[in-house]
């Protein structure tokens, strides 16, 4: 279900920046043949990028690609890194909820003077916000449900699952992804060839 | 705010990372505690008008395409082919396949921006045939990690595209002048290689292939030169912006993972899933880079740092000097990407203030990130390099092998220093 969930998102991210990719190049080329312009690819771009941004946050949690410094950390004693794994997680739940409050003022502000683009689509700024609203409430839910099991564990004494599941990112498993993934490169090129 | 104020705010935010908390929430909370605490209420009120200002920011979507750019020449595997082609032109070097290592990293730098990725690709493919053929490993590891470093310098680079970001400058024009110092780095290495190998007296040579067996493995440089050529053509021309270019070259990778049978669903949703975990991870701390960065600017502490500075009198050499120092140590145990977006706000000011070039010190500043991939006891690179060894010797060797790259890049340094031209000269013909 959360893997089904976090697919769909990392489709809808990646096709969202391949559309807008052919878009910009059709522009760019109709531009510079033709100097004929769409308009509206730069305000697309900056919308993809505010609601692909917030589901960037949310994926990046999964894989524990939010960066920690590690080099102390791993001296640690046991005690202390689950504690500091367990802060580490509700710490960045903290960080959402604060995302969304801050970003609430924006979203509100536009409501109230109905505020739209300086672009020549005049795009009533709403619509995107509320999109860009929407994908960071979907980033803090997703982080406060990481904190809530991170303090589950914590507080069921839990610590060893705690120092697996929640430890920093460290080279060596960046590494193994990267190797993992080059093993199937290779194995997909053998029967390509072959 | 006072200096000392901040600089106690400051140390309290590299304590907290050093401590294991992300760095993202380092910076937002100091940013935000101390901003709250001098300005109150209305500092939040500015910091979700900014936040809006940044995340939307057409100019930054660079990055996402990138990123995307790299994985898909990374993923369907035109990068892993070039290893080939490279040995079969220049193993024949004294050196042999060390100058391979260092010009295809070189080559997957231009097309990738992630160090490990390089590191990990070239790696695998480089380090068994290495053994093999007997290669003094120590030599063979420095040479991969080194190599490996280069990815950040040689555009197109994620980490200028955050500092033009930070500090305002066009990401066009750091991506130019990234050119022709990762040339020169390049070069600078591979003369390294050269000499050693010659004074050792022992020197691994290569056997080259016969020409047309040379000529038909170019075949596979031909994609990530091409993708290369367009990106940074249509930037030095003006056709595109840094953000056009990435979508060109994002279409062309397309085309030629596409025409090599190698373009599935699959590789593709890998693709999107990577591209947006490294978006979400470098947006978050940028996004926190700028809580803090609203900070300096509303509580004017840069100027009073920089006053501070200038009235010591310090020269601007005296305090690049100073400076390499600060990141050398802070690079030991600091990730890149946050050493970057953590002192950036604080240190261009000052040096900009000092008659720095930004553009210049953008490159500047990527090169210290360089030295922090490979020196110990947190350079990346060096635990990678060391984890796709095939022998089983400690990290001494990489350690020891990377050593006469660390002190060639900081002569390098030095040379930008004395000869600033080497940088600016080519993105002031834009």
């Amino acid at each position: 279900m959360k893997q089904q969930l976090e697919r769909l998102l990392a489709n809808l991210f990646g096709l969202v920046f391949l559309g807008l990719s052919f878009l910009v190049t059709v522009e760019t080329v109709l531009r510079k043949a033709f100097n004929f312009s769409l308009q509206g690819a730069a305000e697309l771009g900056g919308y993809a990028l505010a609601v692909g941004s917030a589901i960037g946050f949310a994926l990046a949690i999964t894989s524990r690609s939010h960066i920690r410094v590690d080099v102390f950390h791993e001296r640690f004693p046991p005690a202390l890194q689950a504690f500091m794994n367990w802060l580490s997680a509700v710490m960045l739940g903290a960080l959402g909820l604060f995302l969304i409050g801050v970003c609430w003022r924006v979203v509100v502000k536009t409501l109230e003077y109905g505020s739209a683009a300086q672009t020549p689509w005049a795009t009533p700024l709403i619509y995107p916000q509320s999109v860009w609203y929407a994908a960071l409430v979907a980033f803090a839910v997703y982080a406060v449900i990481h904190a809530g099991h991170a303090s589950r564990l914590y507080f069921t004494g839990q610590r060893e699952a705690l120092l697996v599941e929640f430890h920093p990112k460290s080279a060596k498993e960046e590494l193994k992804e990267e190797l993992d993934d080059l093993a199937q490169r290779t194995e997909a090129g053998a029967k390509g060839n072959a | 705010m006072s200096t000392l104020a901040f600089s106690f705010t400051f140390l309290l935010m590299i304590v907290l990372m050093l401590l294991g908390l992300p760095i993202a929430v380092s910076m937002v909370l100091v940013g935000a505690g101390a901003g709250v605490l001098v300005f109150g209420v209305p500092f939040l009120s500015s910091t979700g008008a900014m936040l809006w200002g940044v995340l939307n920011d057409n100019l930054l979507t660079a990055a996402p395409l990138f990123i995307l750019l790299g994985e898909l020449l990374l993923r369907s595997g035109m990068a892993d082919r070039m290893y080939g082609a490279m040995s079969a032109w220049l193993s024949r070097l004294p050196g042999g396949l060390l100058h391979t290592n260092i010009a295809c990293c070189a080559l997957f730098a231009a097309t990738s921006g992630s160090s490990v990725a390089t590191a990990a690709t070239i790696g695998t493919v480089a380090l068994p045939s290495l053994h093999q053929r007997k290669y003094p490993m120590p030599q063979a590891l420095g040479s991969l990690a080194a190599g490996g470093t280069l990815g950040i310098l040689i555009p197109p680079s994620i980490n200028m595209i955050v500092y033009g970001s930070l500090t305002e400058n066009s990401i066009g024009k750091l991506f130019i002048a990234g050119v022709i110092p990762g040339l020169l780095l390049t070069g600078l290495f591979m003369v390294y290689v050269f000499v050693n190998s010659s004074l050792k007296g022992d020197v691994p040579r290569e056997n080259l292939p016969p020409l047309n067996e040379r000529l038909r493995l170019m075949v596979h440089l031909v994609p990530p030169i091409v993708i290369f050529g367009i990106v940074m053509g249509s930037l030095y021309t003006g056709v595109a912006t840094a953000t056009e270019s990435a979508a060109l070259g994002v279409v062309v990778a397309l085309f030629f993972a596409w025409k090599a049978g190698r373009l599935s669903w699959t590789m593709l949703e890998n693709c999107f899933l990577q591209t947006a975990r490294t978006t979400g991870m470098i947006m978050l701390i940028l996004t926190a880079a700028f809580v803090l960065n609203l900070l300096i600017s509303l509580s004017g502490v840069a100027e009073t740092m920089t006053k501070a500075v200038t009235s010591l009198g310090l020269s601007a050499t005296a305090m690049l000097l100073v400076l390499i120092l600060f990141y050398l140590i802070l690079g030991m145990f600091m990730d890149v990407m946050s050493m970057l977006v953590a002192t950036v706000p604080i240190t261009y000011p000052i040096v900009t203030a000092l008659g720095v070039d930004p553009i210049w010190f953008g490159i500047f500043i990527i090169l210290m990130c360089e030295l922090a991939l490979i020196t110990p006891p947190v350079g990346m690179n060096l635990f990678v390099v060391q984890g796709v060894r095939p022998d089983s010797g400690g990290i001494g060797d990489v350690i020891r092998g990377s050593l006469p790259y660390v002190v060639i890049m900081m002569v390098f340094t030095l040379l930008l220093m004395a000869f600033p031209a080497i940088v600016t000269w080519l993105p002031g013909k834009m």
